[in-house]
């Protein structure tokens, strides 16, 4: 009887976390072995990839397996430069979305229950729309011809400042950036708040803390892990995003999303394309790592 | 043909769609037409709206059967969905360099000419085309030039010339239209556009050459507001932009959109005399496909020139059919940018394919170009 009950457990756990596991091996796992594997191979004449063994007909051209992707990576310093860019704005990104989610989930956490999911709704609400046509709108909206250019411009004007052009620039690809994933920033944040016990609030009060000393000495520091995930939540996908720059960026607004994309499409060079997908892979797993040993040591010092 | 590829999405979403509703609806429809509607079907590989709906009705009486099309927005997209196992397409159209690679991966059936009297129609400086010695396997469908578009007024107004790359390239015309300009998100077509400003073939692949072409870039990416590929035909339209490097079909649909919507100033497009790229678009039979009968059937209707004039009264495409010319409208007919004179001929080229090296290589340079 007491051997029986962890076992069922066991079972349970298996049968509980079976498919995501699943989900994960399918659809995370093999589509990252292949791509290691295409990495280390060919690109084909025409696109696609070269054959692994020799061809029948002896036709001219490589087969099999090669560094070569790897090696070219490496040969040139604009690799990392990209690397770079795009993980500086992905970090502009996750800031400006912190800064700007924590006051309103704030808000929506302490604001009476019967309001709370209709408030929720409403941050949700933009996913009801194609991502695509939202920021095509931004398009309108930054436009040199637009009420909201108008308006920059004759403040900047008055103060004796040249006009500026806000479509196709780093300024227009992380408004678009912010505005995509602020949902996915608020969303994490407010779980977490909402639990909070008022109560400790209370106590600080009683203790003789200001305002700032509860937020910062109790809030804060019980908000950390909704932080964390938000901000891998925001981080990670603006690291692959390519539509973004591809519509609001400038001539200079070329991130690592849009490289491996043109790989796989213009160029038409899938080992390389699959090779810098891995280091991106990599790049990402090492920024998460790091977060993670940055979430413990961070609880584990409160506990 | 340009590559939408933007726009590619939610088409690809609509396709998805489109293709469910067969399943959907497929069984009700089998009962009343029976097979013969099935097995009476000409499967068309086509890009987005690149044939007249009238020109579908009548052929479709014609030949008393259906004509199912498929899409694709770019040559890529096209050769990756027959290289991931697409079948059954009786007809596709694809541009020169990527019906190259079909007829070299032996993708393509060859023509039985003696089922295209209409053959004769076709201007000769579209046939025997380097890709295709003989016509053994394509039949010219349409072209498209890739030149410049400008907003007539404001270009006129700052006395600047439209009949030279130099305005894209040169810094002493950009200072006066900084910010208003874009060029297509193209390695090729942009490397193309400044090849040819230097005086070199569009598909010169010295790397030398190719350096001096992405110095020139360099220098002028700073007067540029953006590459664009397909928003630059709403900017043109809209008057936020004054120069775009595009596709004559896209320059026809923007000053189309700025006449309609009763602009104060004109959308004008003219190849720069430097020459430019040429994108010929032929229909081709792929090996897959079941009705070759209807398939000739259709490229000699195609070749009709009351038909093929159609296509070019619908989008302002190129046509290389000497018998469609009396009945394109006057406007379109008399435009020196969608048909060139001979002379102007001479000095446009079209694209062929790169080796998978000198792909790589332009795809740094290009990078390299992006991240300056």
């Amino acid at each position: 009887m007491i051997k029986e009950a962890p076992r069922e457990n066991r079972a349970a756990r298996y049968l509980v976390s079976g498919p995501p596991l699943l989900f994960l091996v399918v659809f995370f796992v093999a589509p990252t072995l292949i791509m290691i594997l295409t990495s280390f191979r060919f690109p084909g004449e025409f696109g696609g990839l070269a054959p692994i063994a020799a061809p029948a007909e002896k036709i001219s051209g490589e087969y099999g397996f090669t560094p070569e992707a790897y090696q070219f990576f490496f040969s040139d310093v604009l690799y990392a430069k990209i690397f770079l860019k795009s993980f500086g704005v992905a970090l502009a990104t996750t800031l400006i979305c912190l800064i700007m989610a924590y006051p309103l989930a704030l808000l929506i956490a302490r604001s009476e229950k019967r309001f709370r999911n209709l408030m929720v709704l409403l941050v949700v609400l933009p996913f009801a729309s194609n991502f695509l046509i939202r920021i095509y709108a931004w398009m309108i909206i930054l436009g040199p011809e637009s009420a909201f250019s108008h308006f920059v411009n004759a403040i900047l004007g008055a103060f004796g400042l040249a006009p500026v052009t806000l479509l196709f620039s780093p300024f227009a690809v992380l408004v678009g950036m912010v505005y995509v994933h602020l949902p996915f920033m608020i969303l994490p944040l407010y779980t977490n708040l909402e639990k909070h016990d008022a109560s400790l609030l209370d106590a600080a009060q009683d203790l003789g803390a200001t305002a700032w000393q509860r937020f910062w000495r109790v809030t804060w520091p019980l908000s950390l892990p909704g932080v964390f995930s938000g901000s891998a939540l925001v981080f990670i996908p603006v690291l692959g995003m390519f539509a973004v720059p591809d519509i609001l960026g400038g001539t200079g607004d070329i991130l690592i999303g849009n490289l491996i994309k043109d790989q796989f499409l213009g160029t038409r060079d899938w080992p390389f394309g699959s090779a810098l997908s891995i280091m991106l892979t990599l790049a990402v797993l090492s920024v998460a790592g790091l977060a993670t040993w940055f979430a413990r040591s961070a609880t584990g010092q409160r506990a | 043909m340009n590559p939408r590829r933007l726009l590619a999405l939610p088409l690809v979403s609509l396709l998805l769609i489109a293709l469910l509703i067969p399943f959907v609806t497929g069984c009700a429809r089998q009962d009343q037409d029976g097979a013969r509607v099935a097995g009476n079907t000409l499967h068309l590989f086509n890009w987005n709206n690149y044939i007249a709906p009238q020109t579908i009705v009548r052929f479709e009486e014609l030949c008393n059967c259906k004509l199912a099309q498929d899409y694709y927005s770019d040559n890529e997209e096209m050769l990756a969905k027959l290289a991931a196992g697409a079948t059954g397409h009786d007809l596709i159209v694809p541009t020169g360099n990527a019906m190259d690679t079909l007829i070299r991966q032996g993708a393509l059936k060859p023509l039985d000419k003696s089922l295209l009297p209409n053959l004769k129609n076709i201007n000769p400086a579209y046939l025997d085309t380097e890709f295709d010695r003989g016509n053994k396997y394509s039949v010219p469908y349409a072209y498209t030039l890739t030149l410049l578009g400008f907003n007539a007024e404001r270009i006129k107004e700052l006395g600047l010339p439209t009949d030279t790359w130099a305005i894209i390239f040169e810094p002493e015309y950009l200072e006066k239209i900084k910010g208003r300009v874009t060029v297509l998100d193209s390695q090729r077509e942009l490397m193309a556009a400044a090849l040819k400003y230097l005086g070199y073939s569009a598909n010169d692949t010295d790397e030398g050459h190719w350096k001096q072409a992405s110095d020139l870039i360099i220098r002028a990416k700073p007067y540029w507001a953006a590459f664009s590929n397909t928003s630059y035909i709403k900017e043109l339209a809209i008057g936020n932009l004054w120069v775009a490097h595009g596709y004559s079909n896209d320059m026809f649909q923007a000053a189309l959109d700025a006449t309609k919507t009763g602009r104060r100033f004109t959308i004008g497009y003219s190849t720069p005399k430097e020459g430019a790229v040429l994108a010929l678009d032929s229909l081709v039979l792929h090996r897959s496909g079941h009705r070759p009968d209807l398939a000739h059937q259709f490229i000699n209707f195609m070749l009709d020139g009351k038909n093929s004039a159609e296509l070019t009264n619908l989008i302002g495409s190129g046509n290389p059919n000497t018998g469609a010319m009396q009945y394109i409208r006057p406007e379109i007919a008399n435009n020196k940018a969608i048909f060139p004179d001979a002379e102007l001929h001479n000095r446009l080229e079209m694209l062929h394919d790169l080796d998978r090296k000198k792909r790589r290589l332009l795809s740094r340079l290009w990078t390299e170009i992006k991240l300056r």
